[in-house]
């Protein structure tokens, strides 16, 4: 991947993170500090352990450890993802409250640093009132691109209570970003804990899956028919035979979800979006030209998803498009999707 | 492993013919009435006062359609599935069934019950299997029902029964309380693999769909059954399932197929990187794959352009591990003369219909005419 | 052809009678004093169509909310439940689909019937329990009252 390439590309999903709960405490208020201090509460990310090779290091925690990467590939729009909450434990307040403290440091540190620079507003699912509200606190900053949660919930994503995030999403263009993992044990299995590593890194396709139905089925682009979603590292190869399936029940069953009221792919391939990382797909850049037909190169975003490592599926993927897919793939399809938002 | 047909002899040759359908797939139903008459009185009792203990599947499932059942299986008296006379017309004779494979949904709920109660059910279950289906019907073939999250009785149930050839198979559920792959479950799958029968996972069992959280509708529930399947497969080859015992063969039964080509790439991927975690995995999750999993067909995948099935079909390298089956008597029963996609082969044909079931199952390839 | 099905008392409303015309199979309906007949194997995968159950159209614009209403005309397949509209055969669940063979179904006469028309035999079925336009399209049949007998033109 030349830097070339991707100069002038949208990067969908650039990790950043906290070094510490120090570097966010200037962001939070005097009693949620005291919190803290007085706790062993930390920031580390449950899905990514230091030493996997798939974690590939630490996401920077300052402008001056970014700004290195971001001059290399020269991207022309980069959207940064911090998954600080996913740690966070389930007090809905405290959740509440780092959330606005890390959307603030995002800001602070990043977005007013840097023009190429948007981000996602990070909230929490665990109360989506204060959800709603952060988002409007941020809507016209004009420096947010889109809503960050984890895939990894608790109530699949579908669900009516997850609603009102989605009407204020709609209200302001937000499109809400689905991102690989979540808090710890959300695994899908019973105990939500998996006895190997392998297992939970490949399993976000699974959970991702699992949303993709959700929200469909649950009729979320009828009420919100301007809605966007996009879901970030969790892969998309998987997607052709999964619509096949979905479509095929929803034509014997459609009286237990009359609200939906085409085709479940064609909510999918209007509503819906899925980043580039991680590629996984066949060896045989043949069969790698047959999965990218079936699939749809216009469903695909590039994600740098820096700083992790998945391996070269995406050099692979690069090289079967067509140089009007490439482009789309690289920028043509975010900046239709985004909009405004990262013009 | 018995074989039913002697070897033909040169005059016999012209009352046999090839087997050309096999269907791995077939749910034979006990009534309520069945079951408690066939418990051991102590249970029978037991069950008939405080009933089972697991939340029973209207409860905790989606409303699936038409009660799940094809609307023209129902036979004079009870429900689906429980008529030889119906089952044997509506699908053994009319589609020309050579061997069906039973598998029978009433013991996978294992592990909601005092461990002898759900020993007995399991051994309920055989038993009445043999002497109302496989003893009436030399076309049909049983699947062992286990108590899997009782190990130990679970074996003592395999020893119990393996000698009668008429079992092919062990039969699990798709979703049972720990991940597939968990060494709880290695001395049951150890059992099988010595007696060389395999290991089939069908959907079903007690699942909190783990992570995310129940789905709420049927429409979900159905199209993930797939899904369930992928995550037991991460497990059984990222658990080192398949590296502990070489012999174990395994069969996906009613989760579909054509995801398995994604699932393989994503496998494939994470161990290039990540193999250091599991060093007992030596080679590919694909090659582990290819070399001990078979799938059946149903519910039978349905692309716009039957040009793609035939594509994941080889990217999964399906063509040597799928099997037909119809699922007879569920809604989403796949006939055999018109599911299976058009472009196929002749030879693939053969492979699907026939030719895979009889490798895995070591049934014979020709029988007497009927 | 014309094909005499049976005396119009003898399929009262809400009623259905399955018919064999040679070799074909055709399950003649009165939904709410509207005479339909369509072939009786489903286009999907050969399942007994007529079989199945008749519903009115269901329409939702709120996820919770659906009106149900109108005619009864919907039977959906007693397999994996496609439905189609008994008065053209049309499917509902979306393009790619064919469709299934819809024939004219009419009262006619006893005196207006030539000796000529075919008689239908009742097939003895299993008890039967129970958008936008695709291009999977049941086969339907003209199906006219004349009077007194109901027949289907094929």
């Amino acid at each position: 991947m030349t830097a070339m390439t991707l100069t002038a590309a949208v990067d969908c999903d650039l990790h950043v993170a906290p070094s510490s709960l120090g570097t966010v405490l200037p962001y939070l208020d005097e009693y949620w500090r005291s919190y803290i201090e007085d706790s062993t509460v930390g920031l580390s990310h449950p899905g990514y352990p230091l030493g996997a090779a798939t974690t590939g290091g630490t996401p920077p925690s300052s402008y001056d450890e970014l700004a290195p990467v971001l001059n290399a590939a020269n991207p022309h729009r980069a959207i940064l993802t911090c998954l600080a909450l996913d740690g966070v434990h389930r007090n809905p307040y405290y959740a509440a409250a780092m959330a606005r403290a890390v959307n603030d440091w995002v800001r602070e540190e990043f977005l007013v640093r840097d023009e190429r620079l948007r981000a996602g507003i990070a909230v929490s699912p665990l109360d989506i009132p204060a959800a709603v509200q952060e988002v409007e606190r941020l809507a016209d900053d004009g420096r947010f691109a889109q809503i960050l949660l984890p895939v990894r919930g608790d109530v699949p994503y579908g669900n009516r209570l997850y609603h009102p995030l989605y009407a204020v999403a709609q209200e302001h263009g937000f499109p809400i970003a689905l991102h690989a993992w979540g808090r710890g044990g959300k695994a899908p299995s019973m105990t939500g804990v998996t006895a190997t590593y392998l297992e939970d890194y490949s399993s976000n396709a699974q959970i991702a899956q699992v949303q993709m139905m959700s929200l469909v089925a649950e009729g979320v682009f009828t009420r919100f028919p301007q809605l966007k979603v996009v879901f970030m590292e969790c892969g998309f190869s998987w997607l052709p035979p999964q619509l096949w399936r979905f479509d095929k029940d929803w034509k014997g069953v459609w009286r237990e979800v009359p609200w939906v009221k085409e085709r479940p792919s064609d909510y999918v391939r209007r509503h819906m979006r899925f980043t580039t990382e991680p590629a996984q797909l066949p060896q045989d850049p043949h069969q790698i030209a047959q999965v990218v037909e079936m699939v749809g190169p216009e469903l695909l975003m590039y994600a740098s998803d820096y700083p992790h490592q998945h391996g070269d599926g995406f050099e692979r993927l690069l090289a079967a498009l067509s140089d009007e897919d490439a482009e789309s793939v690289l920028r043509g399809t975010a900046a239709a999707f985004y909009g405004d938002l990262i013009a | 492993m018995i074989t039913e047909v002697d070897v033909p002899s040169a005059s016999e040759e012209g009352r046999l013919k090839d087997v050309a359908l096999v269907d791995v797939d077939i749910h034979p139903r006990m009534t309520p009435a069945d079951f408690v008459r066939r418990l051991p009185e102590r249970w029978a009792r037991h069950v008939e006062r405080y009933g089972l203990r697991a939340p029973a599947i209207r409860d905790r499932y989606p409303r699936p359609r038409n009660k799940g059942v094809r609307a023209d299986a129902w036979p004079e008296t009870g429900f689906p599935g429980t008529d030889y006379g119906l089952l044997r017309k509506q699908l053994l004779d009319e589609h020309k069934i050579d061997f069906g494979i039973m598998l029978v949904l009433d013991a996978l709920d294992s592990g909601y019950e005092r461990p002898p109660l759900d020993a007995a059910i399991c051994q309920v279950v055989n038993d009445w299997l043999v002497e109302e289906w496989l003893d009436r019907d030399d076309r049909l073939r049983g699947s062992i029902a286990v108590p899997i999250e009782n190990p130990a009785l679970a074996v003592a149930e395999i020893e119990r029964v393996a000698a009668d050839g008429r079992f092919v198979q062990i039969l699990l559920p798709a979703s049972a309380q720990e991940s597939a792959g968990s060494p709880k479950y290695w001395p049951v799958y150890r059992a099988a693999a010595e007696r060389g029968l395999p290991v089939a996972f069908h959907t079903g069992g007690y699942n909190d769909h783990g992570g995310t959280g129940r789905p709420s509708f049927y429409l979900e529930e159905h199209a993930g059954y797939g899904v369930i399947m992928q995550t037991l497969l991460t497990s059984l080859v990222c658990e080192g399932t398949f590296a502990e015992i070489p012999d174990l063969k395994i069969a996906l039964v009613e989760g579909g197929a054509l995801w398995l080509a994604a699932l393989k790439w994503r496998l494939d991927d994470a161990w290039r990187q990540l193999r250091d975690e599991m060093p007992e995995l030596d080679r590919l999750p694909s090659e582990y794959i290819r070399e001990h999993v078979w799938l059946d067909t149903q519910p039978m995948e349905e692309p716009d352009n039957p040009k793609h099935f035939l594509q994941v079909l080889e990217q999964a390298g399906l063509e040597d591990r799928l099997m037909f089956a119809t699922d007879y008597p569920h809604w989403d029963f796949d006939s055999p003369s018109s599911s299976l996609p058009r472009g196929l082969s002749r030879e693939q044909r053969g492979k699907l219909l026939a030719g895979n079931a009889i490798e895995l199952y070591g049934l014979p390839s020709k029988v007497a005419r009927r | 052809m014309k094909v005499v099905v049976c005396h119009v008392e003898d399929l009262p409303a809400e009623e259905r009678k399955i018919v064999k015309v040679g070799k074909r199979s055709i399950g003649v309906f009165n939904v709410d004093g509207e005479f339909y007949a369509i072939s009786n194997r489903c286009p999907h995968q050969g399942g007994p169509l007529c079989v199945g159950r008749l519903s009115s159209w269901a329409e939702s614009e709120i996820p919770g909310e659906v009106e149900v209403g109108g005619s009864a005309r919907f039977v959906a397949c007693p397999w994996h439940g496609w439905e189609y509209d008994l008065a053209t055969g049309q499917s509902f669940m979306g393009p790619n689909e064919i469709g299934v063979k819809a024939f004219d179904v009419c009262v006619t006469s006893g005196a207006a019937l030539s000796e000529d028309v075919a008689h239908a035999e009742e097939q003895r079925s299993p008890t039967a329990t129970g958008r936008e336009p695709g291009p999977y399209v049941a086969e339907t049949f003209q199906v006219h009252v004349e009077a007194d007998y109901v027949v289907i033109e094929i």
